[in-house]
């Protein structure tokens, strides 16, 4: 099987290279943005198997609005999203509750920040099918 | 000057009593001066001038007796000063008896001044000391009468000009008119001015709770703020540790690996601590009511089933009786759920192995009961109380578990609060606790479709 990529759209630079090292211990080609629109220009160009968002970048729901744009391009119609909710207690939404709902919250998957790295792996191999 | 008697230190009405009577003095000479020279009225001018003087004698006595208690006693003098105000309203009375007794017993319409002796001692003292007084001048001015009355001691009568009537006295109906006017007035003045300032101090009071209230909420976005942000940054630090201590950054030797090891550890703890923390304030500003109605049942059983483990890995015996399966409450079923899952968790931390957590529900008139009983270390008496307030551990679960917020009742509570809720505890140390919390029902599931919490997600 081809090493599946994953990218990661998250504005805290130490994070997002704490999560890369993480994946790439288990293979992944991991590559990064720090904003919504490079992290749609690095989709566009590498075309990952999933994708990895923070919820909140420089305004609390870039994270969403990214999935959303994502979700209406064909090419992204298809790819898992796992977000990452700092935000969960800012927004006071519980997301696990809306996580079944696509029409405002079209991703597959949410996790808690700060993310244990055996934690991050499961849900990443959960979303990208391992067990298919 | 009622104004400053209100809430002023009881040596401050002392004062005021003082002052009063000074005015008295000066008021009794006046009277009996205009009586007896303007209006040619015989007066006992020389026993009212004895009274008078009296009078002054011993509200000198008193001034001075309130500046000796209030200079050596310095402020653990109330008993004594209410002492003082005791005496002299006692005094006053026998005094105004013994006046009306010289200038024509019952017969003198200024008996009504009477009146404001009670105003005042209602104004200083208490309720029942207040009810005495009155009483005690009833006793003093009948007593008085009594005597007249048997000519033990002589009534001086008032003299009546015209035909030996009352009635046709101009100068004894001027009077009485005059006595009726200024208690009417007066009586309205002070009973006006207390109740005008209590009106004010109302006012002033609930001015101050709302700025509270709003510092309050101030104090939580401060801290909503700063949580936040620290959170942010220990997300960095605990993932990259993270990396650290998983060696997915090349091996470490186990020296240093020992030392990543606590640092993630203890970041992870700071973490948990203010997570819960941003969890509290976030509650605690939320203004969010949710309205879907749901069977309170289908948390708790949720909860039960999520805990178990937990209790199998401690042999501890989890056990549920859902008695109210058709009730159903209005609120948020997640935040309920898992405010459920963390009381249980929480139940089986501290019970001793072996040990049982039972979990009821019941159904309780228009509310729902849920009882969270445990057989474990229980709450020292004298800490029942405090167990709800924010990060307050009872002694002995520091000692049983040094890991811990002081975080998580507060939130329970402020759940239960939102749900329109009340928790309370019943706990023995050493024998167990019983959490018991009352939810009101709602009637029927409104038909409402789930909408997001905030539309600026809406597509």
């Amino acid at each position: 099987m081809a090493n599946e990529k994953v990218l990661i759209v998250d504005d805290d630079p130490d994070l997002t290279e704490a999560l890369q090292t993480i994946l790439q211990s288990r293979d992944y080609v991991v590559c990064t943005a720090s904003n919504v629109e490079d992290g749609m220009a690095t989709a566009k160009a590498e075309v990952p198997d999933l994708m990895i968002l923070d919820v909140m970048m420089s305004t609390w729901q870039d994270g969403f609005n990214m999935a959303r744009s994502l979700r209406q391009d064909p090419q992204f119609e298809k790819t898992p999203i796992l977000m990452l909710t700092g935000v969960k207690d800012k927004t006071g939404m519980d997301f696990k509750e809306a996580a079944g709902d696509p029409s405002w919250l079209p991703v597959d998957g949410f996790l808690d920040k700060p993310v244990e790295s055996d934690v991050l792996l499961a849900e990443v191999e959960k979303l990208l099918g391992k067990g298919k | 000057m009622v104004l400053s008697v209100q809430n002023s230190p009881l040596v401050a009405r002392a004062y005021w009593l003082i002052r009063l009577r000074w005015l008295a003095v000066l008021g009794v000479i006046a009277a009996s001066a205009i009586a007896g020279r303007i209006f040619d009225i015989p007066v006992r001018l020389r026993e009212i001038s004895l009274v008078a003087a009296a009078l002054a004698l011993y509200n000198l006595a008193f001034f001075l007796a309130a500046r000796y208690i209030e200079k050596t006693q310095d402020g653990k003098s109330d008993r004594i000063i209410k002492f003082l105000i005791d005496v002299q309203i006692a005094m006053d009375l026998i005094t105004l008896t013994t006046l009306l007794h010289y200038s024509g017993g019952i017969e003198n319409p200024f008996v009504l001044y009477f009146v404001f002796h009670m105003v005042i001692a209602s104004i200083l003292l208490s309720t029942r000391e207040s009810y005495l007084h009155a009483t005690f001048a009833i006793l003093v001015f009948g007593f008085m009468v009594l005597l007249e009355f048997k000519g033990i001691i002589p009534h001086h009568c008032l003299k009546v000009q015209g035909n030996g009537h009352l009635r046709e006295d101009g100068l004894y109906i001027s009077g009485s008119l005059f006595a009726f006017a200024t208690t009417l007035y007066l009586v309205v003045y002070m009973t006006n001015f207390i109740t005008s300032r209590l009106r004010q101090q109302e006012q002033a009071y609930r001015e101050a709770n709302i700025q509270l209230k709003q510092k309050d909420r101030v104090k939580d976005e401060y801290v909503e703020r700063v949580t936040h942000d620290v959170k942010g940054h220990l997300a960095a630090i605990q993932s990259c540790l993270g990396v650290l201590a998983d060696n997915l950054a090349g091996p470490l030797s186990e020296r240093q690996s020992e030392f990543v090891n606590r640092a993630h550890n203890r970041t992870k703890k700071l973490s948990l601590f203010v997570k819960t923390l941003l969890k509290l304030t976030q509650l605690r500003l939320s203004e969010r009511i949710e309205k879907d109605a749901f069977l309170l049942s289908e948390p708790v059983c949720s909860a039960v089933e999520s805990a178990r483990p937990r209790a199998k890995d401690k042999s501890i015996t989890l056990s549920s009786n859902i008695q109210a399966t058709g009730g159903r409450i209005s609120g948020n079923r997640f935040s309920i759920e898992e405010m459920i899952t963390n009381m249980l968790l929480n139940a089986i931390k501290y019970t001793p192995a072996n040990g049982t957590v039972q979990v009821n529900l019941t159904d309780r008139g228009d509310k729902l009961l849920i009882e969270i009983a445990d057989t474990g270390i229980g709450i020292p008496t004298g800490e029942i109380d405090n167990v709800f307030d924010e990060f307050f551990r009872a002694t002995n679960a520091r000692d049983s578990e040094p890991d811990g917020t002081g975080l998580g009742l507060s939130i329970v509570r402020q759940i239960v609060e939102r749900h329109g809720g009340t928790i309370w505890v019943e706990s023995t140390q050493g024998r167990g606790s019983t959490f018991k919390l009352l939810l009101p029902t709602v009637a029927a599931p409104p038909a409402t479709v789930a909408t997001p919490p905030d539309n600026t997600l809406a597509p």
